[in-house]
């Protein structure tokens, strides 16, 4: 229970306007620092909901397919240029940002992360260091602004952001296929 | 595997004897080369350090064949670059051979490599200094341009280095692969951390060596000062903290033994060293917090990533004062502070370190003072900033490298402490902390009265302020002539116990770790390198992008070299 009470402290931290308007004056800690905050907050307030509701996570996340299905389409979404956009000028939309990092997000990933096999761990990392480097090539490569709120400059700098991550996703990669191969 | 290990069956029984010994002859070769160095370089640096003071203090006049800022070049690459970098790789060599069971034959060869590359490429960078062509401080900003040898000098240093780096990697690799299950000596854990940091630290900064090279050369017509300032810090700061992490070393895994204690919790170190690497890299943001073109969203970002690297320092004071009180307590101390009457304060391998963890207190302080955008800008360009860093470079890491001298040095030599060297040693700490008392002080004190550092004497027309700045200049030289004898008498003493102290053996001493609840399995997940150098790079790469993204496509036109002496 108090990893839980520290996560929401940290998501109502998060939500201090002062604070919000500092991590979404810049684009990149927008998306990279607020955004994977907001899911740790959730991941943290899981243990919550999981001692709660036990039956509910037994039931629809058994094998814990659906909540890694969950958070990969919630997280993949809020990439979009477009959500971010809307989130800094429809009210609504920054409300379901502050609802569904956290509770879409950081929840199922808890609760998923440790019922998934190895297998399905590989294809989810993999997947989000493609992803990630697409997405970097795309917010380098994108001639035009992809949002109102953002310079073109911003845009640059968050495409180097994911492009830097995804080497970093790599280097994992390679460390752990290295290191799996010497444990076997 | 066609290498190996002398820790493994097949050594000879040359190298189990020596083993047995305590120490492995050539491993102590290569140690004694690196101390060796070390220490001359402190002899000579020291003696450009006074030269300095006396002429800062308006004293002596400089030849205008060796100027001031000659001797300032000189002195920062001999003792910030020279000493540090030489004692470090020779000290955890020498703990390296002794932990893992040697060193593997290759990678000794690859530390004699670096330690030839290192000289050469310090003889490249020392000859334009002398013939005035690189009088660019040991900071070597562009737009100042020094001769291209110079920093060809400073990049082959960097490759010599990363031998050493790649070197010790290799030596714990193949331990691991050796001992399945076990956890990474604590030594070697702590090694493997500056090494690591050497190693991704610097390379930034070679980065920029490399663009200067062809700058200076004029093949490259202009520079981006910026992105070179960054570049440098981001390896200037990682620096400092790998002296640090160094001297931290001996404070957790040493001084416990040489007070008869126990060190503190294994796990809990092992997490001190991860938090050093990991959050160090971007730290190096603060010495540019004046620097134009940073917006002050990013300089407030950056006053964290500064400050996480001030916890895991907090986390040490903790441990070590946990450490003597336990240890004082055992040793019969009562009350509240009987135990700190209890430590060994005449043995000069305690004192030393003892001395150099106390000064890191207001060092420390100073540190977050300076990392704080408007104290920053208060004290930025003045002498307080030389005091800081002859209070964290000069106090604390040196005199713990002078502590740990007084048993590696023997050790490495087959040679004892004799009382007389211990008590030599007791004057020199004293010396030495006397010495920096009044230079450091008095440093910090008129820089808060704007005296300004990089600047030879000068009393601005016999302006007012100026000239009240002056009885702190004697008190600065005052300071530097104890050193000059504090270093005489280091360099004395480290070369008696290398060549004609009493023969014998001297232990390596390395404590056990306090005692585990039963069945407490080792923290083997601390071993993974892989995964804490990945969280660094994130962190540098969350450090660094939006600076450099923004330095390198709003570019303002670059400089050309620019010669200013």
């Amino acid at each position: 229970m108090t990893q839980a009470g520290y996560g929401l402290a940290l998501l109502l931290f998060l939500a201090i306007p002062p604070i919000a308007h500092l991590f979404e004056s810049i684009m990149i800690i927008h998306m990279h620092m607020q955004m994977p905050l907001l899911v740790i907050s959730g991941f943290f307030i899981a243990t919550f909901f999981q001692k709660r509701y036990p039956g509910f996570f037994e039931k629809w996340n058994e094998d814990g397919i659906p909540g890694i299905l969950l958070f990969s389409i919630v997280f993949s979404y809020w990439m979009i240029p477009r959500t971010m956009d809307e989130a800094l000028t429809v009210p609504a939309v920054e409300v379901f940002k502050f609802i569904s990092l956290p509770f879409l997000c950081g929840v199922p990933l808890r609760d998923s992360w440790f019922k998934i096999s190895l297998f399905v761990k590989k294809i989810v990392f993999a997947t989000f260091t493609l992803l990630f480097f697409a997405l970097g090539v795309l917010y380098i490569k994108a001639p035009v602004q992809l949002c109102n709120n953002y310079l073109l400059i911003d845009q640059l700098t968050l495409g180097w952001g994911f492009l830097t991550m995804a080497i970093c996703f790599m280097i994992f990669i390679v460390y752990y296929v290295f290191t799996e191969k010497e444990a076997t | 595997m066609t290498t190996v290990n002398v820790g493994a069956s097949e050594r000879s029984l040359k190298q189990k004897v020596e083993q047995a010994l305590g120490v492995v002859a050539e491993d102590a070769k290569l140690s004694k080369s690196y101390m060796t160095v070390a220490f001359i370089a402190l002899l000579i640096g020291g003696f450009l350090g006074l030269f300095q003071g006396l002429e800062r203090a308006g004293l002596i006049q400089l030849p205008s064949w060796f100027t001031y800022y000659q001797v300032l070049t000189a002195h920062g690459i001999l003792l910030v670059l020279v000493l540090t970098a030489f004692f470090t790789i020779g000290y955890f060599y020498a703990g390296l051979s002794q932990v893992l069971g040697g060193i593997l034959p290759h990678v000794r060869r690859m530390a004699w490599i670096g330690f030839w590359l290192k000289i050469v490429g310090f003889v490249c960078a020392v000859i334009p200094i002398i013939m005035n062509d690189a009088t660019v401080m040991f900071t070597f900003y562009p737009p100042m341009a020094a001769s291209p040898l110079f920093y060809i000098g400073l990049a082959l240093i960097v490759i010599g280095v990363w031998m050493c780096a790649f070197g010790a990697f290799i030596n714990v690799a193949t331990w691991r692969k050796q001992n399945p299950g076990k956890q990474i000596p604590i030594f070697a854990f702590f090694a493997t951390g500056v090494f690591v940091l050497l190693f991704f630290g610097s390379i930034g900064v070679t980065i920029e060596v490399i663009m200067l090279i062809f700058w200076s050369a004029g093949i490259l017509e202009t520079i981006n000062v910026m992105v070179s300032r960054t570049l440098f810090w981001s390896f200037g700061h990682t620096l400092v903290n790998i002296w640090y992490l160094t001297a931290v070393s001996a404070w957790y895994t040493i001084v416990p033994k040489i007070i008869g204690g126990r060190r503190f919790s294994d796990t809990l170190t092992r997490v001190v060293v991860i938090l050093l690497v990991i959050t160090n890299i971007p730290g190096g943001f603060h010495h540019q917090i004046v620097d134009p073109g940073m917006g002050e969203a990013l300089k407030y970002m950056h006053v964290f990533m500064s400050l996480a690297i001030g916890f895991p320092s907090l986390m040490t004071a903790y441990a070590m004062f946990s450490v003597f009180e336990r240890t004082g307590r055992l040793k019969g101390g009562k009350g509240l502070l009987g135990w700190f009457k209890k430590l060994p304060w005449g043995d000069v391998r305690f004192l030393a370190p003892f001395i150099a963890m106390a000064a890191f207190a207001p060092a420390g302080a100073g540190g977050i003072a300076q990392t704080t955008n408007q104290l920053n800008q208060v004290v930025h360009n003045t002498l307080w900033v030389v005091g800081h860093f002859h209070l964290t470079v000069g106090t604390s890491v040196v005199l713990t490298f002078f502590g740990i001298s007084y048993w590696l040095i023997p050790h490495i030599s087959k040679r004892v402490l004799t009382p007389q060297m211990n008590r030599i040693g007791i004057i020199q700490t004293i010396i030495w902390t006397v010495g920096m008392l009044f230079m450091s002080g008095a440093m910090h004190y008129v820089g808060l009265l704007g005296s300004p550092r990089r600047t030879s004497y000068t009393t601005y027309g016999d302006h007012a302020v100026a000239l009240g700045w002056d009885p702190y200049m004697i008190l600065l030289a005052i300071g530097g002539t104890l050193l000059i004898v504090g270093v005489i008498i280091q360099v004395y003493a480290v070369f008696n116990m290398m060549f004609f102290a009493p023969k014998g053996k001297t232990e390596f001493p390395i404590a056990e770790t306090e005692e585990e609840p039963q069945g407490k399995k080792p923290a083997l997940w601390a071993d993974r390198w892989g995964l804490w150098i990945v969280l660094m790079l994130l962190v540098v790469s969350m450090g660094y992008v939006i600076p450099l993204v923004d330095m390198i496509v709003n570019a303002p036109p670059g400089s050309p070299p620019i010669r200013t002496w």
